[in-house]
């Protein structure tokens, strides 16, 4: 019985917390309310570095400077390399983060919301997420993970050239739609 | 004890007096059109201090006749409540169709599973099944608003200062209800006239909290954003959830990688 008398207290606590979590910078956050069609924020930014950070992070160029450069200056290029690396992840995430922010808005914005699809985004995210925290303390520790961070790098452009896709065939399906109903034979359109 | 007594009395008619003045003030802004069911909360509150009030002067605060009809009213003031609370979930969420046919169905869901849950863990005695009872629902309620604004967050719902502060005021008032029930059915007889003091004033702050929030007329109905058409949906969002798939696989690929060079 005391197990449950405290079980009270205990979510209660923890619906509480939820709450006052669901209230923080909640203005900050808010959906709007057209179509988010011409003012997606589709990702990309990090393709354009990709060429100088591979470069910049391949073991070749490390093992290059390690014969011409005193040991302090080589020191002083691990550091800055692995600082390189930590940017890159963090880019990457944010990246993930606008992606997720443009299927929330979709779905945000749609008639009909499968919650299959729902569950599964919310569990992959949260998978990211930690798997991300972990790989960037590998990185702060020391191990450099060159290949693994330009094949992130890689899915992440192709996710976005997806998006990218499939918003410019909605555009397009959007213009037709709006084409044929200001044509005058307004009677043959079957919206389904 | 004669002290807390004339103050609790005090603060009793203070209370009904505010409850008076809200119910008047949501008339002459008209919010009583845009809120049917909090409104008809308020009323049916009022409704029953005035009733509680009489029971008390003719019967007696201990006569059993008193007992039955605060908690036979109790019951049906905190079925309203519970409506308004849907109501408000509606007022949040319905503009957003997808997301609101969703979310009704998690809401109820929880609400039956925590009613379910707080009924189960009560003590069996039989006069305290309806303190149970409330509990259970006022436990539902605290679950649906706190899971409320996380969908609204989680999905960038706009949600007006009007309905945040009324949901806050049912929200705090609901988890007072909880941890005040709670202790009652463990200490009944030493707890319940403190349980009746902290109760009013856990009422009076929600209170205030409403009055603050409908001192304006409320837009009769906001404007409802234009929707994407439905196959958009179906056809982005499987993809958006592949991609992140093979990302995880990527990053779980990286970790053994990691793990084989460590």
């Amino acid at each position: 019985m005391n197990i449950a008398f405290y079980s009270f207290f205990v979510i209660i606590a923890l619906l509480f917390a939820v709450f006052v979590w669901s209230q923080r910078s909640s203005k900050k956050h808010t959906a709007p309310a057209t179509p988010p069609s011409s003012s997606l924020d589709l990702p990309g930014s990090h393709v354009a570095y990709l060429p100088q950070i591979r470069r910049a992070l391949s073991s070749t160029d490390y093992e290059y400077a390690s014969k011409r450069i005193p040991p302090e200056a080589l020191r002083r290029m691990r550091r800055e390399r692995k600082q390189v690396a930590l940017g890159y992840l963090a880019a990457l995430r944010e990246e993930l983060v606008r992606l997720l922010r443009t299927a929330k808005i979709i779905a945000s914005l749609s008639p009909k919301v499968a919650p299959k699809q729902e569950l599964e985004r919310a569990l992959l995210a949260a998978n990211f997420l930690w798997r991300y925290r972990l790989i960037r303390l590998s990185v702060w520790a020391g191990f450099a993970p060159l290949p693994q961070i330009n094949d992130l790098g890689n899915l992440l452009s192709g996710y976005s050239v997806h998006l990218e896709e499939a918003m410019k065939e909605m555009g397009e399906r959007a213009a037709m739609v709006a084409e044929m109903v200001s044509s005058p034979d307004r009677r043959r359109i079957h919206p389904v | 004890m004669e002290g807390t007594h004339a103050f609790e009395q005090w603060l009793w008619g203070v209370t009904l007096f505010l409850k008076a003045g809200l119910v008047l003030l949501v008339v002459y802004r008209k919010n009583n059109r845009v809120l049917p069911f909090f409104f008809s909360y308020l009323v049916l509150n009022f409704l029953q201090s005035v009733l509680l009030y009489e029971t008390y002067r003719i019967w007696g605060l201990d006569s059993p006749v008193s007992l039955r009809v605060a908690w036979g009213t109790q019951g049906l003031v905190t079925l309203a409540r519970a409506l308004a609370v849907a109501e408000i979930c509606h007022a949040i969420l319905a503009r957003h169709r997808g997301i609101w046919q969703l979310a009704w169905r998690l809401l109820a869901g929880t609400a039956i599973f925590v009613t379910v849950y707080s009924w189960a863990v009560s003590r069996g005695r039989w006069e305290l099944v309806i303190l149970s009872l409330d509990r259970a629902l006022e436990m539902a309620m605290v679950s649906a608003i706190a899971i409320l604004f996380v969908f609204a967050r989680h999905y960038q719902v706009t949600v007006t200062p009007v309905i945040r502060l009324l949901s806050i005021g049912f929200f705090q008032y609901s988890c007072f209800r909880v941890i005040n029930d709670t202790i009652l059915e463990r200490w009944l007889h030493h707890y319940a006239s403190l349980w009746n003091l902290l109760d009013v004033l856990a009422f009076l702050g929600s209170l205030l909290l409403w009055m603050w929030a409908l001192r304006q007329t409320l837009p009769a109905t906001a404007p409802a954003p234009e929707l994407l058409p439905e196959n958009d949906y179906r056809v982005l969002s499987p993809a958006i959830n592949a991609r992140l798939k093979a990302l995880n696989e990527q990053l779980i690929h990286f970790w053994r990688t990691e793990g084989e060079n460590t």
